[in-house]
């Protein structure tokens, strides 16, 4: 049924994507849904360089406090600011965690995206045989590669979550400043999110009829 | 009580437009070099980074287990400085234009000036009122005011022609050298001119 349905959109040219049913609307949806995981996974990464800044900052005042310290003779009273400053940074260290749970629930989603994706070729191969379908689904790409943008994208993604869990668990022990900002820039700066990916995301949109040629 | 030659009059003309051209171009001029001061500090900010990493050795760190992390921070860095720095060469654009706008106005006075100078005379040309300044003055000032700004462009030019996104201690001092080309008394001169030459433009 659905190999029928799904061909019947497709003919040779001019195709009418407005139509999509079947494979093709999946497919589109995906497209969509990646998309719109990326835009929240961005405002996340935002949200979370600022907590991750004032984490820092807490840090490394108390650990100037605590050289101070040692540094006095004798050592000054206790100040009544410190227990305090423990829990606002505590209170930031939660929020950090907060943002990257978030962010781990969205590559949850861009794994179920992948694997729809590899769902999609599987029942294509089915029907279709080992060599999938002749004509494309949209303007050029044959349905492999949706399954290769899609593992391309969740790879880094879940890379990129790897090292900000990392920096999560770090950030509060550092004692080193420029530590600190290597942990900050890498969170800000996203190292494994290459521009490249922008470009594989756009070329996705534009192959859905998300974005007008 | 001679009649004004008509040198006179259309040189006051061309130097009337001068300063409302000077005038015009100072606030350009001052708004765009604002635009520059974030994006100074953006290239401290990147600058700063890119020190903090080399100073570390990611393999004694956590970060260790991150394949090719360091290459890939760097690259990001020096993508972001050369992202500043282009926008900073687009500024510059802005202030060419008023360098250019400045002089060409300015020349074109001095160029009216020469084609009469029989009929403008020293007294004529040393003569103020009430309401205006000697031909003179108003003339040394377009030239002060012209010298500034060309001389401006050519430092912050050449200072930013020197940074390269891969030179840290260039980048490092950039915001300080940017600021140490700041030359408030000139920029007061300027301002005091257009002061002195308000009545002046106004009338006809």
């Amino acid at each position: 049924m659905e190999a029928q349905s799904g061909d019947s959109t497709v003919a040779s040219g001019n195709r009418k994507c407005s139509a999509v049913t079947g494979s093709a609307r999946k497919i589109k949806d995906n497209a969509a849904d990646w998309h719109n995981l990326i835009i929240r996974w961005e405002k996340l990464n935002d949200e979370g360089f600022s907590v991750a800044s004032r984490v820092v900052n807490h840090r490394l005042n108390h650990v100037q406090g605590e050289q101070q310290m040692l540094v006095d003779d004798p050592p000054p009273p206790r100040m009544d600011g410190a227990p305090a400053q423990r829990r606002q940074l505590e209170a930031e260290c939660s929020k950090l965690l907060e943002v990257v749970d978030k962010m781990a629930a969205i590559i949850s989603k861009m794994e179920r995206l992948l694997a729809s994706q590899k769902g999609l070729l599987d029942l294509e191969e089915f029907q279709f045989g080992p060599e999938g379908r002749k004509v494309p689904l949209f303007h050029s790409w044959m349905t492999p590669q949706f399954v290769e943008v899609s593992h391309q994208l969740f790879d880094a993604y879940s890379q990129e979550l790897r090292l900000k869990q990392t920096i999560l668990q770090e950030l509060a022990h550092t004692v080193t400043s420029d530590l600190c900002m290597v942990y900050l820039s890498c969170w800000l700066y996203q190292p494994y999110i290459h521009h490249q990916m922008r470009l594989t995301l756009e070329a996705l949109l534009l192959e859905t009829g998300h974005r007008l040629l | 009580m001679c009649a004004k030659p008509a040198a006179l009059t259309s040189l006051q003309q061309v130097l009337r437009k001068s300063f409302q051209s000077l005038e015009k171009n100072q606030k350009v001029w001052n708004s765009v070099l604002a635009e520059c001061s974030p994006l100074m500090v953006s290239l401290g900010n990147v600058a700063e980074q890119l020190r903090a990493l080399s100073n570390v050795q990611l393999s004694n760190t956590p970060l260790s287990v991150f394949p090719d992390l360091q290459e890939r921070l760097h690259f990001k860095l020096i993508q972001a400085a050369d992202t500043v720095l282009e926008k900073l060469n687009e500024k510059m654009s802005s202030l060419q234009s008023v360098r250019d706008s400045i002089s060409n106005q300015v020349s074109r006075a001095f160029q009216l000036y020469e084609q009469n100078t029989d009929s403008l005379d020293l007294l004529t040309c040393t003569q103020r009122s009430s309401t205006s300044p000697s031909v003179a003055d108003m003339l040394e000032w377009l030239q002060d005011a012209e010298r500034h700004y060309r001389q401006q462009f050519l430092r912050r030019k050449t200072l930013l022609q020197t940074l390269r996104a891969d030179n840290l201690s260039l980048l490092e001092s950039a915001s300080k050298r940017w600021e140490s080309l700041e030359s408030p008394s000139e920029e007061e001169n300027i301002t005091d001119v257009l002061f002195k030459v308000s009545f002046f433009m106004e009338s006809q």
